[in-house]
């Protein structure tokens, strides 16, 4: 995480509030508010006081419009006349509230495990407090002293303060930045203030927004039930408490009142709200019901497509072979409800899968691979579709079929296991629940019959106390047994073809081989086919049949396994296996490994030319031009490089990391103005590969 | 989980303790001593500093409290400074009231919090914004000024409820539920608006964990997927914030009883708070916490016995 610096901070807070039309409603209200009720004196009609016995209890008049109440003061006065007391004690408890719990965090993210214990100890005892009655006791010995009852309030909802601001401040504590600030030898104080208030800074602005509003809410609260600022002086929620005696007679006297406090409170809250919205949370796994109607029309709109196509007799709808999975051109991108030119981040990807067979899908993060994935079995998250392109899988365009018919599809036909077995087993269920549950559902079977084959699944996977297991919950287990699990799971519908999601990524390595093993015996065993996404060379080697090297959202490269690992074609299939120590083969394991340098562009960085260019070292002029996937010279696969036949040609191999600087070319955003790498550069790679 | 439940009683007990020298001290502070405050103006001062004596308020501070503790462990919170009845007696009669009026505002708002912030996040889209724009308006909304509005609703317009007053359960099950209905009503708006964001929130989490896709790769219905999985994934953080709700409801009693005219524990703090009676307040403060904190544990050991990973250590 980069240190939040304070002026992009305050530019994204900015930025927020100005987003919400609430928040800035809100602003605009309160700034009002403030300058109204300090300038009363100034135009208020009448003075808090001026009684007009001539219109007692009146509504809305010219003379008073917002009417008076039962001694025929003006009511518009008398709200102003209020605000600012409402306002400024209500800031007493911000202040302190905030205040207190931000200094508490900050010393108990700071000052070790047993000040922070202690802390939360004391806090917790605060919070399970009935806060009122207490307020309510200090006011008995205090009287009704309202800025130091503010002020009481606030120590009180300062808990609720430190336990919000807590978790953060323990992570900007625990940056790198702050280990380096000790050791300049920079004081706790100075860290605390330096490097973590500033960090904390939204959270707290936040928080204060939303304190501001309950102080508001039980001030006014404590003013109701009597024990406001001393009689004439107006409050809110004195005015509400004198109207409460004239409901039968003068409803409407609650009316402006009231509004003007909730008014108050709701513009707080909205910019608290605006301030504190998350930016980009996680998307649900399960998409809302909203969301799924949106995935439908996506849907529908492939299936139409596909009809047209075959319409004009153009289609390549060839079912393929029974258990043949057909990628065919497929893309996947972000929905965009209006003007359905979302940002894609899977193009043009094909791919076959025959029975029994074992393809990789190869590629850094960021290449689409895991889209692609879960694209087969239409598990795309929230906010993310196929946008094109076909699925064929028995006679059926996947891509183009509906979510209810996906679920005849889904643990049946095609399964999945995912990166992090832990994760993928559901916590508050057993392991015996999860399996038994999962078997009746896609066998129908019975409950006896179900536990039975429960067991035995789980050893087939290889687990030796699968009685004991089937009692465990999946926090009790070690990572590689869940991952057997979440196997056991997945073949429980005993699917065709199992999509396995970075199955080793986050095993042990000796238990990375034992996963491996077992798939490879099942996919003998059972004939079953796997899609097996990883960034892991050593586990294509192990496994996979077939390879196809994803980048930047599409297929750079594909064939045989043994093709690709021996013979690659293209450059970023040649950096990938420099960088691969397990990759290389032992005798001719180079010194020093490879690196990449730069990053996987951004989708929305992508360049009309070569996707991989400003990373290549072999880029060249010609790569600016969009390049095709060409059957390679290398087996029977394909290459999406113009420069690799000659690459092949040159013998030339992906240099190792401490390449001179000016040798490689510059990997500035492909996304602003030209990446035109400048001839002379052009040549110097050259020169230096020769 | 023994020692957990050992740890927390210990923790309940503690805290009770604390705020029972708190509020002695602040009794204390009161202005005015006890005999002031019991003969009303116009006494003696010998009279008073007579009952001063009587009552050892110028005792130590220290032999005070030990005296008080030792009376109120025996359930003899002492007599009131105002008309001499037994404030354990009292505090007894009022404690049924405040008790169904938080409880009732407890479910009513945790049934409705519950249901508005699961029909959010399940249903997302414009149904999820409306939502939230409701209960955002329902948080800012004073509860006093709701309940005033809804007696001029059902009180006053359409005699559908009692305006004030409360019926023991005892004299007639029907009038009681009737005389509760408005001030539950009243505040469970607040209350549900903030459970309702709770149940939004981490109903929302619960559908971001890679569990969920898990389960829907295995063709797990969506309703069970929701209801099962999710909401029992949800139900940790759910269950906190209804017991942190409670502990606002009880608080919110107080305005509650006050515009219902209630005869409840939050109208005994008010009344007794403002005539400066020290026992009684010192009372029904500690009276009060023993309630909010006995609930609290529960909810929390609930929220515990929810959790796997804590049942099984
Ligand atoms: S097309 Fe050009 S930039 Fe792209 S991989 Fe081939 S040589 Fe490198």
């Amino acid at each position: 995480m980069p240190r939040p610096g304070r002026a992009a901070l305050t530019r994204l807070s900015r930025h927020r509030l100005l987003g919400s039309p609430g928040a800035v409603a809100g602003l605009v209200w309160l700034a009002a508010l403030v300058i109204a009720s300090l300038t009363a004196p100034l135009w208020l009609p009448f003075k808090t006081e001026d009684q007009d016995f001539t219109a007692v209890l009146s509504g809305p008049t010219a003379a008073h419009w917002l009417g008076t109440d039962e001694l025929g003061r003006d009511i518009l006065s008398r709200i102003f006349a209020a605000a600012a007391g409402t306002l400024g004690t209500s800031m007493i408890t911000v202040i302190v509230g905030v205040g207190l719990g931000t200094i508490l965090a900050m010393l108990a993210a700071g000052a070790g495990e047993r000040t922070e214990t202690a802390i939360s100890r004391v806090t917790e005892v605060m919070m399970s407090l009935p806060g009122t009655v207490i307020i309510l006791a200090v006011i008995g010995a205090v009287g009704t002293n309202i800025p130091l009852v503010m002020a009481i309030l606030g120590i009180l909802m300062s808990a609720g303060i430190y336990r919000v601001i807590l978790g953060q401040a323990k992570s900007l504590q625990s940056q790198l930045y702050v280990d380096a600030a000790k050791v300049d030898g920079l004081g706790p104080l100075g860290i605390s203030v330096r490097h973590v208030l500033p960090g904390l800074a939204n959270t707290v602005v936040v928080q204060a927004a939303l304190i501001f509003a309950v102080g508001m809410l039980i001030q006014a609260g404590l003013a109701f039930i009597g024990f406001g600022p001393p009689i004439p002086q107006p409050s809110w929620g004195g005015m509400i408490q004198g109207a409460s005696q004239h409901v039968y007679d003068a409803p409407w006297m609650m009316v402006p009142t009231g509004a003007v406090l909730a008014l108050t409170v709701l513009s707080a809250n909205a910019i608290g709200n605006a301030l504190g919205k998350a930016p980009n949370a996680a998307a649900p796994h399960l998409p809302s019901a909203a969301d799924r109607r949106q995935r439908a029309k996506a849907v529908a709109a492939i299936a139409a497509a596909a009809r047209d196509a075959e319409e004009t007799g153009d289609a390549g709808t060839d079912a393929g072979a029974k258990g043949t999975l057909s990628v065919r051109n497929l893309s996947v991108g972000v929905d965009n409800a209006g003007t359905g030119t979302g940002v894609q981040l899977v193009t043009g990807v094909s791919f076959d899968v025959e029975p029994g067979t074992v393809l990789g899908l190869v590629g850094e993060s960021g290449c689409g691979k895991t889209m692609t994935a879960l694209s087969l079995l239409g598990l795309l998250p929230s906010g993310v579709s196929a946008t094109g392109g076909q699925i064929l899988w028995n006679g059926r365009n996947l891509a183009a079929t509906p979510d209810k018919d996906m679920q005849s599809v889904r643990g049946r036909e095609i399964a999945l296991i995912s990166q992090e077995p832990m994760r993928a087993l559901d916590p508050m269920f057993t392991v015996g629940y999860q399996l038994t549950a999962t078997i009746r559902r896609l066998r129908g079977m019975g409950r006896s019959e179900a536990r039975a084959e429960a067991h035995s699944l789980l050893e087939k996977v290889g687990i030796v106390d699968a009685g004991r297991i089937l009692k465990t919950y999946p926090h009790q287990i070690s990572g590689g047994m869940a991952q057997r699990v979440a196997v056991a799971l997945a073949l429980s519908g005993r699917p065709k073809l199992l999509v396995a999601d970075e199955p080793t990524t986050a095993l042990d390595v000796t238990v990375q081989a034992e996963i491996l093993s077992l798939l490879r015996a099942l996919v003998k065993d059972t004939g079953m086919s796997v899609v097996m996404v990883t960034h892991d060379l050593g586990v294509v080697a192990d496994i996979c049949d077939q390879v196809a090297v994803m980048y930047a959202g599409h297929v750079v490269e594909n064939g045989r396994t043994a093709a690709i690992l021996d013979n690659p074609r293209h450059p970023y299939t040649l950096a990938l296996l420099a960088a691969d120590p397990h990759a290389n083969h032992a005798d001719s394991m180079p010194e020093r490994l490879a690196t990449i340098s730069g990053q996987v562009p951004q989708p929305k960085d992508w360049p009309a030319g070569c996707r991989f260019a400003a990373r290549c070292q072999f880029a060249g002029s010609a790569c600016l031009e969009p390049v095709p996937l060409l059957p390679s010279s290398a087996g029977d696969g394909l290459v999406r490089c113009v420069k690799a036949d000659q690459l092949a040609i040159e013998g030339m191999d992906w240099l190792a990391t401490d390449v001179p600087a000016g040798r490689l070319l510059p990997v500035s955003p492909v996304s602003s103005a030209t990446p035109e790498p400048a001839p002379e550069q052009d040549s110097i790679v050259e020169k230096d590969l020769a | 989980m023994a020692l957990f439940v050992a740890k927390r009683l210990l923790m309940a007990l503690a805290t009770v303790l604390v705020v029972a020298v708190l509020a002695f001290l602040l009794v204390h502070a009161m202005p005015g001593s006890p005999g002031a405050v019991s003969l009303g103006a116009g006494a003696s001062q010998d009279a008073i500093d007579q009952l001063n004596r009587q009552l050892g308020w110028n005792d130590p501070l220290v032999s005070q409290f030990a005296r008080w503790l030792g009376d109120a462990a025996q359930g003899n919170l002492g007599v009131s400074l105002i008309d001499g009845r037994s404030i354990t007696a009292d505090l007894a009669n009022r404690l049924p009231v405040t008790a169904s009026l938080a409880a009732g505002a407890t479910i009513l708002s945790a049934v409705l919090g519950v249901a508005l912030g699961v029909t959010a996040a399940v249903r997302g889209g414009l149904l999820d914004r409306a939502i939230g724009g409701f209960v955002g308006l329902l948080v800012a909304l004073p509860a006093f000024w709701v309940g005033i509005i809804f007696v001029y609703l059902f009180a006053v317009q359409s005699s559908v409820f009692p305006a004030t007053g409360y019926v023991p359960f005892e004299v007639s099950p029907q009038d009681w539920a009737l005389s509760l209905a408005l001030p539950v009503i009243t505040l469970a708006v607040g209350g549900a608006a903030f459970i309702a964001r709770q149940t939004r929130a981490s109903m929302l989490e619960a559908l971001q964990q890679e569990h969920i896709r898990t389960l829907r790769a295995t063709a797990t219905p969506t309703w069970k997927i929701l209801y099962v999985h999710a909401l029992r994934y949800a139900s940790l953080p759910i269950v906190a914030g209804i017991a942190l709700q409670f502990i606002g409801l009880f608080g919110g009693s107080v305005i509650a009883e006050q515009l219902f005219a209630m005869p409840g524990l939050g109208q005994a703090v008010q009344t007794s708070v403002s005539t400066h009676d020290a026992p009684a307040v010192q009372g029904v403060v500690v009276i009060a916490t023993v309630v909010v904190v006995a609930v609290n544990l529960v909810l929390e050991l609930a929220t515990k016995f929810l959790d796997p990973k804590l049942r099984a250590s």
